[in-house]
């Protein structure tokens, strides 16, 4: 008995990921949801060793037919190979306190902050590569590199990646920068780097270690993950903001400050764009209150075009 | 620049002492204050919620930990002098709005000058009018559209109200018909619209003129709006002398003196030049005794003011035209003219019309009516402290036969006796007194009776103020301690019985202090130079000597002469210490008490004896008996007051000329008074019905309104004590009668505060405290 796509596509939107606790089931769930809803395979493409027939559908490249099974049967069947890649993928997750803050009530929506999120996306992207045999590493940071794993595409490596994930942090300041140098300095081989994080941190620093992995031949994504309160600012009432990461306190009346945090918002959005932009890095900006297949569908089609 | 310093420390100062405050337009140039203080001082109070709320909410927040602390940070640091300003402003904003509020509802005052008067939306103040709505006001002139004097106040009141500022001024009417009477209470009304109704709706009254009370009624409306910055009394009258000069004259220059502190009065004079007016003024019987027995002659008084005039006299009794009367030159001294030996045959109230014909213009007061209650018989109840053998030779015997002879001498019956005298007089002893109904007689007569009971007294009491007339005669049996106990508290006597006094019997006894030819009481008059009357040597050999009070109201009709005095000499005039009264009479309620110091027989004197007793007995009792009509004779205005003595069953029912009912409201329990009727209003012949017959009842304009004689303007500035007032005639000038003073600048600062509400909407808004925008991630 066959599930409908619809049935794992719900796995993609965070209210329901919420509720399940197991990070391993996650990322399956998440990778089903975006496969089934895809016409085409970004990791599905024209290599070397068979894999299996599948029914054609609407908008599938009519290149990878099989004529002959065709001229048998009179029923259209795609040729699918088992790609052959050499990729080593390595995902840098933000383990910091501001990666902590969620603005989901518990008892309503689950527990999901911008951490869960990460983690969430880290492990879907692991599951993806390991299925398709390449290597994956993790990397987990707040002020100091607190976890890393070397890449392999041993079945092992990704409970390895999972139970990582799912431990607790310690909710530390962050120094992303730096454990981008020192990250640099640790890889040898040339990897896709998945970073994820809010990069609430110094813009300057995270160019200096932005710089050094992309002289290293490295090829980074940025997933820039903010809350829903980050982005909107909803408040009304007069609020003590008590500031992550030892950043302090502010009372003040919220509806005359939005615009301005807003504008500084977008400013560092806009810098860390740039930033990215000029260094030909994927940047991409998630919000942790938004079903995650809009964006990682978007990264994997963005990764498929790129290996033609 | 230091007389403005100054003039604002003064009005700080002005401010700090009066919480109400207006400060007089003298006293500035720019006249300020509030009509209602109380709401600035609110409006002072309330401007501090906005900064409460404020401090409040600095204390009361909500707490949220949050990551983005450092874009949160940057955005105050860069704004913190722009929010600071903005937060200030709106704070402003809203403490304005809320203190211009307040300000706006104390109806901040406006000044004299024209410029920043223009600015005020509207004038503030009350404007009393009083309108003259009594009789002579229907005095009928050749004025376009206004053919009465009444007339024309109501369009010169309404011309007053359309110069007045709608919202700002207020307008209270008084009428001054007698009784004056303040429409709506005398709460003034801003509705302009309704207050000129309500002056149309004011109606002619055929009533007298009730100036004290009229002013009196806005002098409390002038003391009750006192914070209003401009007080105006207008006084709508024909000025007539019997409105104005009467004996009220003084008490209305002392009302006018402070109105004049309240008010800024304007008199308008509604009369022109010489008004005449003809009218019968008073009818009257020429006797208190009307009886079935004897003719009587009924009086009028017939006047013209003004010019003189010639109308024909007529006089009616019960709606037959009598004989009488005939052409009459009529002027203000015209003398009585009298319809003489009217002999009315049947018992019960007569109805007599005395009437000028011909028209005039105030034609209703041409006819004047008089209810005549006319008795069969006067009964007389003689009761006696001494009864004698068989009913003969008791202690009012004597008065018995005089006041009622027998036809024949030996037929007794009782201590009775059929007469043919109009008195029909009934002897009992004192113990039969309480199985008698008192008011079934015209008088009763206590001779000799020696204990009163506390019950006994207070029937008498009620008896003689409902009209009764009550006869004391003194005698051996009477208790000095029962009678001032008793009888000196209820008034029944004329004072306490101090100390009998005698003579021994070889002595003469007192006289009567009575000269033939000297003035004397009006119940002497008969003995008026009549030498050998009696009364001058009629000896008394006992009496109680009484003390009366100062100012008690007691008459004296006649004095014992002191004693060693002779008859005929001069006596001291300071009789009340010189001499002991003989008889006195005086009023107590509707009726009389007479008062004889000594015995109604021969017992205590020898004047039982003497031709005068009987004439005295009879003029003592027609002089003070009350044929108890008084209360079907009404003027306008009055009510009509059914006695307790008339006997009712039922509801008795009361119609107008017009036959419109006129609801009667029963009596305060206790009172002299069974039923009683609102103020009537219209002349003529009303019909009581009290279940077991039916009276009529006279109701006449007051006479006093028939002297339409007039006031010019000094005179009337006199009868106002001279007091300042504005003199106009009969015709609104002009000149608009307001002033630019107490202009109402409460709209115009509402508006002001209407535009702060939007002002801080606006400002709210653009300031992002209401803004929401939807930002995509």
């Amino acid at each position: 008995m066959s599930e409908t796509p619809t049935d794992y596509r719900k796995y993609l939107d965070p209210r329901t990921l919420a509720r399940i606790s197991s990070l391993d089931l996650r990322a399956r769930l998440i990778v089903e949801g975006l496969m089934t809803g895809m016409h085409r395979s970004p990791y599905q493409g024209i290599s070397v060793e068979f894999a299996q027939h599948r029914p054609y559908v609407a908008g599938d490249d009519i290149r990878h037919v099989d004529w002959k099974v065709f001229g048998r049967s009179d029923k259209i069947y795609l040729k699918q190979y088992q790609e052959e890649t050499n990729l080593h993928l390595i995902c840098v997750v933000d383990s910091s306190e501001s990666m902590g803050f969620t603005s989901f009530d518990k008892e309503t929506f689950g527990p999901w902050s911008k951490y869960d999120h990460a983690t969430a996306i880290a492990a879907s992207l692991s599951y993806m590569a390991i299925q398709q045999q390449d290597s994956v590493g993790l990397a987990v940071f707040d002020q100091a590199l607190s976890r890393y794993f070397k890449p392999s595409n041993s079945p092992s490596q990704w409970r390895l990646i999972t139970q990582e994930l799912q431990t607790i942090p310690k909710w530390n300041k962050t120094n992303t920068g730096k454990i981008l140098d020192q990250l640099a300095e640790k890889l040898t081989h040339r990897s896709l780097i998945v970073i994820l994080s809010d990069f609430f941190d110094d813009l300057e620093s995270i160019k200096k270690g932005l710089r050094h992995l992309r002289y290293k031949k490295h090829e980074i994504m940025m997933f820039q993950i903010l809350d829903p309160q980050e982005i909107e600012f909803p408040f009304e009432d007069v609020t003590m903001f008590k500031g992550l990461e030892e950043m302090g306190e502010l009372l003040t009346e919220p509806r005359s400050l939005r615009a301005g945090y807003l504008e500084q918002l977008k400013q560092f959005t806009e810098g860390l764009q740039k930033l990215c932009r000029s260094m030909n890095i994927d940047f991409v900006r998630m919000n942790s209150g938004e079903s995650l297949d809009v964006t990682l569908s978007g990264f994997l089609a963005n990764r498929a075009a790129s290996m033609k | 620049m230091m007389n403005e310093m100054q003039m604002l420390a003064d009005v700080r100062l002005y401010l700090g002492l009066h919480s109400s405050f207006i400060i007089p337009h003298s006293a500035f140039p720019l006249a300020f204050g509030f009509l209602t203080p109380a709401f600035a001082l609110a409006g002072l109070l309330l401007a501090a919620i906005p900064i409460i709320i404020h401090i409040l909410n600095r204390r009361r927040y909500k707490i949220v930990t949050w990551a983005a602390m450092e874009f949160l940070l940057n955005a105050m640091k860069k704004n913190r002098r722009r929010l600071k300003f903005e937060q200030w402003l709106l704070l402003a904003v809203r403490c304005l709005v809320l203190g211009l509020l307040g300000l706006a509802l104390a109806r901040p005052l406006g000044c004299e000058n024209a410029s920043l008067a223009g600015l005020g939306a509207s004038r503030s103040g009350v404007h009393v009018f009083v309108i003259d709505n009594s009789y002579s006001m229907a005095y009928e002139v050749d004025r376009p559209g206004a053919p009465t004097h009444l007339a024309q106040a109501k369009v010169i009141a309404k011309g007053t109200i359309d110069r007045l500022s709608r919202g700002g001024e207020s307008v209270a009417i008084v009428t001054a018909s007698s009784p004056a009477a303040a429409i709506g209470n005398g709460k003034p009304t801003y509705d302009l619209d309704a207050a000129k109704a309500a002056i149309d709706r004011i109606e002619q009254s055929a009533g007298g003129t009730d100036i004290q009370g009229a002013l009196q009624l806005a002098l409390q409306i002038g003391r009750d709006e006192s914070k209003q910055p401009v007080r105006s009394l207008y006084l709508l009258t024909d000025c007539t002398k019997s409105a104005w000069e009467t004996s009220q004259s003084n008490a209305v220059k002392q009302t006018a003196a402070e109105l004049a502190t309240v008010f800024k009065i304007t008199n308008f004079n509604l009369s022109r030049g010489q008004q005449s007016n003809q009218a019968t003024i008073d009818v009257s019987p020429g006797s208190n005794l009307l009886t079935t027995k004897f003719p009587v002659d009924y009086r009028t008084t017939v006047r013209a003011f003004g010019s003189p005039a010639e109308l024909p006299l007529q006089w009616k009794i019960n709606d037959q035209l009598q004989s009488g009367g005939g052409l009459v030159k009529l002027d203000s001294q015209t003398p009585a003219q009298t319809l003489s030996n009217v002999s009315i045959k049947t018992g019960g109230p007569a109805v007599i019309t005395a009437s000028l014909a011909g028209g005039d213009k105030l034609p209703i007061d041409n006819t004047r009516y008089l209810v005549s209650m006319v008795a069969s018989e006067l009964k007389v109840l003689i009761v006696e402290g001494e009864r004698g053998m068989g009913g003969a030779g008791g202690s009012g015997a004597f008065l018995q036969l005089a006041l009622s002879p027998p036809k024949t001498s030996d037929r007794l019956i009782n201590g009775n006796f059929k007469t043919d005298s109009y008195v029909s007089a009934e002897s009992i002893g004192s113990l039969e007194l309480a199985g008698k109904v008192l008011t079934d007689y015209s008088a009763v007569a206590m001779a000799d009776v020696g204990q009163i009971t506390a019950q006994q007294a207070d029937r008498l009491a009620d008896y003689v103020k409902n009209g009764g007339t009550l006869l004391w005669f003194m005698g051996e049996q009477v208790s000095s301690d029962n009678y001032n106990q008793m009888l000196v508290p209820r008034k029944l006597l004329p004072g306490p019985l101090a100390k009998r006094m005698s003579v021994a019997s070889d002595q003469t006894g007192y006289l009567f202090d009575f000269k033939p030819r000297a003035p004397m009481h009006r119940l002497l008059n008969i003995f008026a130079g009549e030498d050998r009357s009696g009364l001058d040597t009629a000896q008394i050999f006992t009496y109680w000597s009484v003390v009366i009070p100062n100012e008690s109201g007691v008459e004296r009709v006649l004095d014992y002469l002191p004693a060693g005095s002779k008859p005929g000499a001069t006596t001291s005039k300071d009789k009340s210490t010189a001499a002991d009264p003989a008889i006195t009479s005086h009023a107590l309620g509707r009726g009389r008490v007479v008062f004889f110091s000594t015995s109604a027989g021969p017992e205590w004197t020898s004047f039982p004896a003497k031709p005068a007793y009987v004439t005295l007995m009879h003029e003592m009792l027609g002089g003070s008996v009350t044929s108890g009509d008084a209360w079907l004779n009404r003027t306008v205005g009055q009510a009509i007051e059914l006695p307790t003595s008339i006997q009712v069953s039922g509801q008795p029912t009361l119609t107008d000329p017009a036959q419109k009912s006129i609801v009667l409201t029963p009596g305060a329990v206790g009172s002299a008074v069974a039923f009683r009727s609102e103020p009537l209003t219209r002349p003529g012949i009303y019909t009581l019905n009290v279940g077991t017959r039916t009276l009529p009842v006279a109701v006449d304009v007051p006479s006093d309104e028939a002297d339409v004689r007039t006031l010019d303007n000094p005179a009337i500035k006199s009868a106002l004590g001279n007091v300042e007032v504005e003199l106009l005639q009969d015709q609104l000038p002009p000149e608009a009668v307001s002033t630019q003073a107490g202009n109402d600048f409460g709209w115009s600062v509402m508006l002001i505060v209407l535009i702060m509400v939007g002002l801080e909407c606006f400002l709210a808004m653009q300031f992002g405290h209401t803004r929401r925008v939807l930002v995509k991630a």
